[in-house]
Formats: structure tokens, sequence, C-alpha cells
């Protein structure tokens, strides 16, 4: 009888764990999710800002065919990407291009004066800060996402139901702010 | 402790306000009602219930107004809009808290609302043009720290419940001192004078403590919190030493609001602090944190100038 009772109370708690892990996994991969559209969100924002772009420079430095092409081969990989490494790839495309476009408008006075390219420029600039924030967002839940799947005892189901490490979107060429571990435990 | 614990306890803690604040409201009347009146008791028991439901839904307008904190829009001030956008989507928040504004040179900001789709930022104009982006963004960071650990709710119903117990400790201190002496019923008891003045005082106290428990630990939470959203550590440190070595006073702040803000707007208040060996703040000292971050990001700021210790 009471190993009975022993054996229903380890079910019990067995299942009660299974239910707590599994919300959390679900929870995480969510937010991991949701943390992946708002990047996707701002990528689509710069990337409807380039063709306004690429025509303003396009007015005054009319004999830079090469570095417009660079821009439009890269938003054009940018908006095509189905995985986060693709859309990281792209990302780091489009960041030496758009490089190369600023670097020749350097050599534009009046483009530099023109009030439309400045607007352009801020607000090209405000979209990259805004990806880099999204970008921290997303990498902060992935590695609370990926480390929950890997830490014991849920290593040991979180497989069997599916759940699969994410990728993080990573720009290695930058001395980048990774994400910074943070003990909430300590004072 | 991860940050659903935290948000669990904060969920938890904000049930215990209400139900000191309960049975604060009803040792009050019924004081009030067994030295004075019966009939007053009542009217001021539904006035106290009244406003602990105003202060749950209403409490960051009523904060607001204390404050004398004002909405301003994207287009009013571009600049820290921008960064709160920045920092509202490092946090993963559902979307950019408001903006609120308080014309005062003296730097400082405070985080207020319900959840965090009603919950605002307000920033001094002193700490717009007392810091640089990098400063600047890492206190929006910590307010939205707070926001996202849901502490706001519990911040901004203390500070009104608060503000709240201080008026009627007060209103009862005038009850027991004047009433009574020109009334028809001819005055209150020895015994009922007594009472009175005992709750006058230790209502005040307990909230103070109440509203200090709740903040302290709060701080260096939202500070961790901050560092998560920026990944800049030192920006938040150069940030809080800039308050420190700052020293103008605030204007419009009461006790009941001190705690809600980045640093301790009450800080000048000097007798009280050094004579309880700093019991009653409702911040951790800001070298303090200063040094955690420090810590968590394996640098060091120059020490403090000679000047700015204070």
């Amino acid at each position: 009888m009471i190993v009975l009772w022993i054996v229903l109370a380890v079910v019990v708690i067995l299942v009660v764990w299974l239910v707590f892990a599994y919300n959390k996994l679900v929870r995480l991969r969510n937010e991991a999710e949701q943390g992946y559209s708002s990047i996707d969100i701002q990528l689509k924002r710069r990337a409807d800002l380039i063709p306004n772009l690429v025509e303003t420079v396009k007015a005054y430095a009319t004999h830079e065919r090469g570095v417009f092409e660079d821009v439009a081969a890269a938003r054009t990989k940018m908006l095509s990407a189905g995985s986060v490494g693709e859309a990281a790839g792209a990302e780091r495309q489009m960041r030496g291009a758009l490089g190369r476009l600023f670097a020749v408008a350097e050599a534009y006075p009046e483009l530099r004066a023109s009030e439309n390219f400045r607007a352009l420029q801020e607000e090209l600039s405000d979209t990259e800060d805004k990806i880099a924030a999204a970008r921290r967002y997303y990498n902060n839940v992935v590695q609370r996402y990926n480390t929950s799947q890997q830490t014991f005892p849920t290593n040991l189901m979180a497989g069997a139901l599916g759940f699969r490490p994410r990728e993080f979107f990573e720009l290695d060429d930058e001395g980048d702010r990774a994400p910074v571990a943070v003990d909430l435990s300590k004072p | 402790m991860t940050l659903q614990e935290q948000i669990r306890a904060n969920r938890r803690r904000t049930a215990v306000v209400f139900l000191g604040f309960a049975v604060l409201i009803l040792a009050f009347v019924a004081i009030i009602g067994g030295a004075y009146s019966p009939g007053l008791a009542g009217v001021l028991g539904i006035f106290m219930i009244g406003y602990g439901l105003i202060s749950y839904y209403a409490s960051g307008r009523i904060i607001a107004a204390v404050s004398h904190a004002k909405p301003v829009t994207k287009q009013d001030q571009p600049r820290v809009y921008r960064l709160l956008e920045n920092v509202a989507i490092a946090a993963g928040l559902p979307q950019t808290p408001d903006l609120y504004l308080i014309d005062d040179s003296s730097p400082n900001a405070f985080a207020a609302g319900r959840d965090p789709k009603h919950a605002y930022v307000a920033v001094t104009s002193g700490l717009l043009a007392l810091m640089d982006d990098r400063e600047l963004e890492g206190v929006l960071a910590h307010e939205v720290g707070h926001i996202r650990n849901r502490d706001v709710k519990l911040m901004s119903i203390a500070a009104v419940l608060v503000g709240a117990i201080a008026l009627a400790a007060d209103m009862l201190m005038r009850i027991t001192i004047f009433g009574g002496s020109d009334s028809r019923e001819g005055g209150l008891g020895a015994l009922g004078v007594a009472a009175g003045l005992i709750a006058a005082v230790l209502a005040p106290i307990g909230a103070s403590l109440l509203q200090m428990s709740l903040s302290r630990r709060r701080e260096y939470l939202a500070d961790a919190a901050a560092v998560e959203f920026t990944g800049d550590a030192e920006g938040l440190a150069l940030a809080l030493a800039t308050l420190r070595d700052d020293h103008q006073p605030l204007k419009h702040v009461t006790r009941a609001t001190a705690h809600l803000y980045i640093e301790s707007p009450l800080r000048d208040h000097k007798g009280l602090r050094s004579s309880l060996g700093g019991m009653f703040d409702t911040h951790p000292p800001l070298e303090d944190r200063i040094a955690t971050l420090e810590k968590i990001g394996g640098f060091t700021l120059p020490a403090a100038a000679p000047a700015a210790q204070g």
C-alpha cells in the first residue's frame, strides 16, 4: 500500500514539474519569436528608407553605380532572408554597402547640405539604433531559452517535446555590446 | 531571484500594501468614531475606500499632477523620445511608455503607472540639459527596468497611499488638538486625545517604513535590468555619478513620492539621515550603486571630486 502511495506521489511530482518546465519553455519560445519579429519590423523599416536614400544620393552623385548596386543587392537579400542566419548575413552586407554609400556622399558637399539627405541620414541612424536594441532583446531571450533547454533536468524532455536551440542574431564584425550576464540575486 | 519570481513577489507585495492600508484606515476610522463622531467616521471611511480605488487606477495621473510632470510628444523632445523607444525595444515592452517632462533644473527621473501598457517615464528638463545620450540612455533604461520588473504599480500605489496616510494623520492631529473645543458635544475624552496623538505620530512612521522596504532593493534590480537592456554598465554609472555631483533640490516632491525617483530627491535633508544612519532612506547610497555597476561592467570610474561629497 505504502509503495503505491510513494509511486503515486512521484508521478504527481513529475507531472507538475513537466507542466511547469514545458510552460516555461513555451513562454521563452514565444518571447524569442516576438523578439525576432521586433528585429524584423526595424529591418523592414530601414529597407523602406533605402530606395529614397539611393534616389537622393543619385541626384548628386551620378557616377557611383557600383555602390547603388551593392545597396540594392543587400536590400533584396534582406527582404528575402528566411532564417536568422540569413537575415544576419544580409544585415552585415547592408552595413558594408551603406558605409560605402555614405563614404561616397562625403565627396559631394551639396548632397551633404541637402535637407532631405540629412533627414534620411538621421532616420537611418535611428533605425540602426533600434535594430541594435531589438537584437539585444532577442539575443538575451535566446540565451535564456537555450540555457533552460540545456540545463538538467529540463534537457531530458526539451528535445523530445520539439524544443530546439535558436540561433543568435550575430554580427561578428563589430566591437559589439554583447549581452551582459546579470545576476539578479546579488544586491 | 529570476525575473518571474521578482514579478510574482511584486504582486504579493501589492496585496500586502493594500491590506496594510486597509488596516490603517480601519484603525483611523475607529479612533475618530470612538473619540469624536460616528457620522464623521462613516464619511471618512467611505472617502478613504474611494481613495484606495482611485489610487489603484489613477495613481500614475495623481503622481504626475503632484510632481508637475506634463506629457510630451516625440516632436517636442525627439532626442529623449528616441532613446526611450530604443530602450523599450531592448526591454521587449509591448509599447513605448509615454514620456513626461518636469520643468525643473534638478536632474532626476521616475517611472509610474499600472502595467507596461499604462506606464510613463518622467524626466526633468535639468536631466536633459546635464546628460549626454549615453548617460540619458542609462537613466531611461533604469526607469524602463522598473516598468519591466513590474515595480511601477506597487511603487505608484504606495506613493498615493503614503500621501493619503500623511493627510489622514494630519487631519487626526488637528481634530485631536483643536476639535471639540468649541463644539456642542463638549470635546474629547483624555483617552481619545491620547489615542489620536499616538496614531497621528505612528501612522506616517509606519508608512515610511513600508515605503522604504519597497524601494531600496528595487533600485539595484532596476540598475541590473538597465545594464541588461543597454549592455552599457558604465553609461549608467556615469549618469549616477552626474546625479551624485548635482545638489540642486527638486521643487515639487513630497515624502510620499520620493521613492519613485532614480535618486532620492530628498538627499539634502541631512538631519534625519545622519541621526538615523540612513534607516529611513528610500534609496541605497549612490556610491554603492556605482560600485555594483563597476563590478558588473569591470571598469572603474574616477573617484568623486572632493566637492561632491555630500
